[in-house]
């Protein structure tokens, strides 16, 4: 291969990967401070009431116990990302099962736990709501009665238990539906699932005498913490050093808040450094799954499969607090119009709560649950037309030039070359190749979440390369990508770079590691910095040589005027003895992505910046009496516009993937009466080695204007497809579809049995 | 609360001082049920009294009569033992589906069996092999059927200061082969929402003989499908007799609906997995031709 | 005094600590030996990221009391590398972008450890039902496997080497 690049496309081994082989590395829940004591959280028994009392007597004369704090302990604070709804621990009501309601600190865990179950709490039980059908009912219990006194952003319109209404219009949807051939409507469900990270959120906190709060943590956001942690505790932003450790997985799960505020206000009141890790259960019950959908699709078409309007009506459970679910709800329609081209849409979502745990961010929010839908859907109505769904597909996809649904014009599109690659590598031809055996395709776009990024590069005194900045290594191997791209523009090799994150005392801003952003975006910060770098090494170089400035060439590994040299080892001399060294403030913001604002009302997120493209086909079989199934072959085509790193991206598809076959088949949280029955690894059923089929991925790279050569975000997009390409695979294979999430073994015989009774 | 580790060199050690301590004391064997409990409920024992250094109770040994496994055989002792291939092999294919090797390289048949899950997995084929346990204790000695030793959910007849010391069965006669079959939502760390063994031998006349059936995690405790059995008693396994076994074993079911699954999904599997695991079997058997050693 | 006093090897080298009797071997490597790069997570023998050999065997520390390992040999992931030499399972899992955040990777190496052991020419199929009980979110254990499957070779060959 005749790659035009030295660093850029290469597998080469992430920067981290010794520490993490060699148990070296030091994550949150190893993190460990002089003098640090130890936080338990103690977490409502009920899904709605009051607190009447809270007897803490007994609890500090226990041995090792040093506080026990309640939301009296700190401000009146309520704090959320669209709606200020959310409180560090419950100060009246409580909303949930799991709630945290105090916290106990002591010197050990183990005597923190103790404590906690001696720790008095009185509730008066209220009636609770724990489905969205419930929570719009007119005259239905309200999660928060005093929803009107919370802040909130403009653009939401609220309503009770309604946390926005928002609609994405376009046409004449009434008219299109009439002059369809067929009309379909349907309903889908989905899950609530658990990112399911390996490392528990964990945080140490310490206030300094300067009244400085100093944390260590394992979140994704160091500039969010920052900024919530400053909203709670009544400081100013800079009041606030957040550090990064280790970080044991995201996936979305950790942008939010995890355990930094119990820990604040633990050290506030017990006037040490405290630290919490939550416990599986409490990962369980009160972390930030993914919100669960209902989905009411109604497509109308024409016979020869050519989709004339979509309508949609969405609920979105978000749980006891709003979070990030107003997000979800904006962004599940953009994916419901799908990546088709539909004149007409009328597309209106509701995010709602609900007694139950807040949702949060999980890797492409919104994605699955709306793929699923939407891509299901596909399926039924070319079975009902006799038209092949790849052939269905293939005359409604959006191409080059197209309007997406909010307006913006898609660039770069490759959906076709995806589909048709996807259904190559399965063997579409052959889709139903013997009884119980069959292949599922879908497709979808994804966005790539803009917010801007600062990093400092700076010449070591060796001319090695430190890249510093404020967003955070989950684990994707994004800031080995981002720093592959400095390499290359800087004309050094990767090993000569060191990457220093997570501090958001010392690093610049970053708006941080989410929305399959960070080697996207750090890497675009790169590339301004090393232009300005290069400047920099240039009048350097020009003062040595006496020459100009514009005049100095830039090489690999330093500069060169006619036949004099200055290595980047040489310039970082001169650097530090004449100017104080060799540093460059690089930045970058996504332009914005233009849209027509006449089509969407009060939707908070409405673009699908820098869209990539993907499609995903699956060959698997059914056990028609157990309901059990195997995957034989599982092909992902991904436009990555250009591979920086193809092993690292490879691991992206493959672990998104195998997490989208959890959500599909195997994961789901459940609830009863807003007690979750699984609470725990045992029945919470992540894949196994077992599970995982092996994935075979296709790099389609078709560049993107924005990102550094032509980079599309990689991250997200491998977990939206898995439940649609297998629900599909299963029709295809029994003649089951199965519309709810996830489609267990259970699922497919009932639904295997419902058809029989129906053919007879 | 302070918890007492108590160290027994022999088996008489084990038992006075469970005796001595009283009903407070627990006996440990591979801990991957008892430290669990202890962490969920928050309930500690008095004393934890270690049966590991008890190394003769960790040996599977056979004679003319059948075998005897000692009750600190771990799962992968099970499961890579040589002599539990052929007719046997049911024992290898209920062990190797417990947990992770992390859980069967210290797991124990008999803490297995002592803590008595409704789901052990290796209850249904010892049930099939008509096993026996012995139990040691402060009174002495006693030799109880499996079927008998087991009442209910974590309920056995098991008295505080006894000790499981083995398990033993005899070896069926003649021909004959075994099969398990489990169900659940992933291919590996599940906890059965049915399991079921079978033995099946084949009598002179190519049919079926001496028909053992067993299925778990189906009612409160693991149970021999006993009409089953006998209706399969002297038959061919055609399709039609493999039915009506399956219908026979639903409907001895007792299955609970929980977050695993349903009641009337497990009783659906039972059906399956009954007709399934005889026919398993009876594939064994006959896949091993005239190898009557096959055992 | 109920404390067990625990004579115990932990990567060659001999401790003696005082460990309360339901405490966990797990407990005992993190809180008393310091011993982080064994990692935590569900405390019930699901996950694995806890996993050790002790004698030889991969083990859920989480669930093994301390008091049980009186005398025994641990090994952790802390005692893998031959001083700054990276084991060849540690080095395929670098070299095959085996790893992601990483935090399963110590329970998942010493669980291959283990088993590389006992089996040194294991099919794929045999390592995926190997480290089945130690789970992996971020990689979809397709990297993990290959790893497992190169160091399985260079082990082999290297000990075939006279
Ligand atoms: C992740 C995980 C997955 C699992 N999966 C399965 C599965 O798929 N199928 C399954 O059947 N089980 C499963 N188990 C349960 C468990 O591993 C088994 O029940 C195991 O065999 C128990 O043995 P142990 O030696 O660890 O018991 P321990 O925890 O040591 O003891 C269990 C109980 O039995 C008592 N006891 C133990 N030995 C004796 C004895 N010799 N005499 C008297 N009393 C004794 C103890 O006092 C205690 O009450 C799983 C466990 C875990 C943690
Ligand atoms: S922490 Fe031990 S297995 Fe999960
Ligand atoms: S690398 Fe993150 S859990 Fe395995």
């Amino acid at each position: 291969m005749n790659s035009p690049f030295r660093v850029i496309g290469k597998s080469f081994a992430r920067l981290d990967a010794r520490g993490k082989v060699s148990g070296k590395a030091v994550y949150g829940t190893d993190f460990a401070m002089q003098g640090m004591l130890h936080g338990k959280l103690i977490q409502s028994p009920i899904a709605s009431g009051e607190i009447l009392s809270i007897d803490i007597e007994r609890a500090m004369a226990m041995p090792g116990v040093y506080a026990v704090v309640t939301a009296k302990d700190i401000p009146a604070q309520r704090y959320g990302s669209f709606v200020k709804d959310m409180e560090v621990f419950a100060s009246q009501r409580v909303n949930f099962v799991g709630q945290p309601v105090a916290a106990v600190v002591a010197r050990t865990v183990e005597e923190a736990e103790e404590a906690v179950r001696a720790v008095d709490i009185k509730y008066k039980e209220l009636p609770g709501v724990f489905t969205t059908e419930e929570a719009i009912q007119a005259g239905a219990p309200l999660v928060h009665p005093a929803w009107q006194e919370y802040k909130a952003v403009p653009t939401v319109k609220r309503d009770g238990n309604v946390t926005n209404y928002a609609r994405l219009v376009l046409g004449d949807v009434e008219k299109a539906l009439k002059e369809s051939d067929r009309v379909f409507t349907h309903r889908f469900v989905t899950n609530v699932v658990h990112p399911g990270y390996t490392e528990p959120r964990a945080a140490i906190a310490h206030w300094d005498d300067s009244n400085q709060l100093v944390v260590w943590s394992n979140t994704q956001l160091p500039f969010e913490a920052q900024a919530t942690l400053a909203e709670i505790f009544k400081l100013t932003p800079s009041q606030v050093r957040v550090n990064l450790t280790v970080i044991g997985g995201g996936f979305g799960g950790k942008l939010r808040l995890g355990v930094e505020h119990y820990a604040a206000a633990a050290a506030l009141k017990a006037g040490r450094p405290v630290k919490f890790v939550s416990s599986c259960e409490e990962e369980m019950t009160s972390a930030l799954p993914r919100q669960p959908l209902t989905i009411e699709l109604t497509t109308g078409v024409t016979n020869d499969g050519k989709i004339l309007a979509k309508e949609a009506s969405i609920l979105v459970d978000t749980g006891a607090t709003s979070g990030s679910g107003v997000g979800v709800a904006s962004s599940v329609m953009l994916m419901l119009a799908g990546p088709y081209k539909i004149p007409n849409l009328r597309l209106e979502s509701r995010s709602v709560y609900t007694n139950k745990t807040p949702t949060g961010s999980f890797r492409a929010p919104a994605g699955p649950q709306g793929n699923f839908a939407v891509e299901s859907q596909m399926d039924i109505i070319a079975d009902a037309l006799n038209i092949d769904p790849l052939e269905l597909r293939l005359r409604n996809i959006v191409r080059e030039g197209d309007l997406a649904p909010n307006g913006q014009k898609l660039e770069s599109v490759s959906l076709e070359t995806c589909l048709l690659k996807a259904a190559d590598a399965i063997g579409w031809k052959d889709r139903k190749p013997a009884r119980g055996r069959g292949k599922g395709i879908a497709c979808a776009w994804w966005t790539t979440t803009s917010g801007s990024s600062g990093v400092y590069v700076k010449l070591g005194p060796d001319g090695r390369v430190f890249l510093n900045t404020g967003c955070a290594e989950i684990g994707t191997a994004a800031l080995t990508g981002a720093a592959q791209v400095l390499a290359e523009a800087l004309g050094v090799e990767l090993a000569d770079i060191q990457i220093v994150s997570g501090d958001t005392a010392s690093t610049p801003f970053d708006f941080g590691a989410q929305g399959s952003r960070t080697a996207f975006a750090v890497g675009n910060a790169c590339l301004d910095a090393v232009t300005k770098l290069q400047q920099r090494m240039k009048e350097i170089a020009a003062k040595q040589f006496s020459a100009k400035p514009e005049d100095i060439e830039i090489t690999t590994g330093g500069v060169k005027h006619g036949d004099k040299t200055l290595s980047l080892r040489e310039i970082a001399a001169v650097a530090q003895a004449s100017q104080g060294g060799l540093i460059a403030h690089g930045t970058f913001i996504a332009p914005p992505t233009l849209h027509d604002k006449e089509r969407t009302e009060n939707m908070v997120i409405t673009a699908i910046n820098s869209p990539s493209f993907h499609a995903h086909a699956v060959d698997l079989s059914v056990d028609e009496e157990t309901g059990e199934i195997k995957i034989h072959d599982y092909v992902v085509v991904q436009d990555v516009g250009r591979a920086i790193n193809p092993k690292y991206i490879e691991g992206q598809i493959e672990g998104g993937v195998v997490q989208g076959i959890g959500q599909a088949l195997s994961e789901e949280i459940v609830y009863e009466n807003g007690i979750v029955r699984n609470p725990g690894l045992t029945d919470y059923k992540m894949p196994t080695a077992m599970d995982a089929p092996n994935i075979r991925s296709f790099l389609i790279e078709s560049p993107s204007k924005v990102g550094p050569y032509g980079a599309k975000g990689v991250g997200e997009p491998p977990v939206i497809h898995p439940p649609a390409t297998i629900a599909n695979a299963i029709a295809a294979a029994v003649s089951a579809r199965v519309q709810t999430l996830p489609i267990t073994a259970e699922k497919i015989v009932r639904t295997l049995a419902e058809v029989s009774t129906k053919a007879t | 609360m302070k918890v007492e580790f108590l160290e027994p060199q022999s088996l008489q050690d084990a038992v006075a001082m469970a005796k001595a301590k009283g009903v407070g004391a627990r006996f440990v064997a591979g801990g991957t049920d008892l430290v669990i409990q202890m962490r969920k409920t928050g309930v500690l024992p008095e004393a934890i009294i270690n049966l590991q250094r008890l190394r003769a109770l960790g040996e599977i040994k056979h004679d003319a009569d059948g075998f005897s496994l000692g009750a600190l055989v771990t799962h992968r002792q099970i499961e890579s033992e040589d002599r539990f291939l052929g007719g046997l092999q049911a024992l290898r294919e209920s062990a190797c589906v417990i947990g992770g090797h992390q859980v069967r390289n210290v797991a124990t048949l008999g803490g297995n069996l002592c803590n008595a899950s409704p789901a052990a997995d290796m209850v249904p084929i010892l049930l099939c092999f008509n096993a026996d346990v012995t139990l040691v204790g402060s009174s002495g000695s006693r030799n109880i059927p499996l079927a008998a030793f087991i009442e209910g959910p974590r309920k056995t007849q098991r008295a505080h200061d006894e000790v499981m010391t083995d398990i033993r069965f005899p070896k069926p006669a003649g021909k004959f082969a075994s099969a398990f079959l489990k169900g659940g939502r992933r291919r590996a760390m599940e906890i059965s929402i049915v399991a079921m063994a079978g033995v099946v031998s084949m009598s002179a006349g190519g049919t079926m003989t001496d028909v053992r059936l067993a299925m778990g995690a189906a009612g409160p405790k693991a149970i021999r499908l006993a009409q089953a059995e006998k209706f399969l008693e002297g038959k061919v396994p055609s399709k039609a007799v493999l039915e009506e076994a399956g219908k026979l074993a639903a409907a001895a079911a007792s299955p609970i609906d929980d977050v695993r699954a349903s009641a009337s999904f497990r009783r659906h599997l039972v059906g399956v997995y009954a007709r399934r695991v005889i026919e398993l079997g009876w594939n064994r058997i006959s896949e091993a031709g005239n190898d009557r050693s096959a055992a | 005094m109920t404390e067990v006093q625990l004579d115990l090897t932990v990567n060659g080298r001999r401790h003696r600590v005082s460990v309360p009797a339901h405490h966990s071997l797990l407990d005992v490597l993190r809180d008393e030996l310091e011993l982080t790069g064994t990692k935590t997570n569900c405390l019930e023998a699901e996950c694995g990221v806890c996993t050790v050999v002790v004698d030889g065997k991969s083990v859920a520390s989480c669930t093994m009391l301390a008091a049980q390992c009186q005398g025994r040999e641990v090994v952790t992931i802390e005692g893998l590398q031959d001083g700054g030499d990276l084991h060849p399972l540690q080095e395929a899992f670098v070299e095959h972008g085996a790893v992601q955040c990483g935090y399963c990777i110590p329970g998942m190496i010493m669980t291959a450890k283990a088993f590389l052991d006992e089996n040194p020419r294991p099919t794929r199929e045999a390592v995926r039902e190997a480290i089945a009980g130690t789970l992996c979110r971020c990689t979809g254990y397709q990297k993990i496997v290959d790893a497992i499957m190169a160091a399985s070779q260079r082990l082999v060959q290297q000990g075939e080497r006279p």
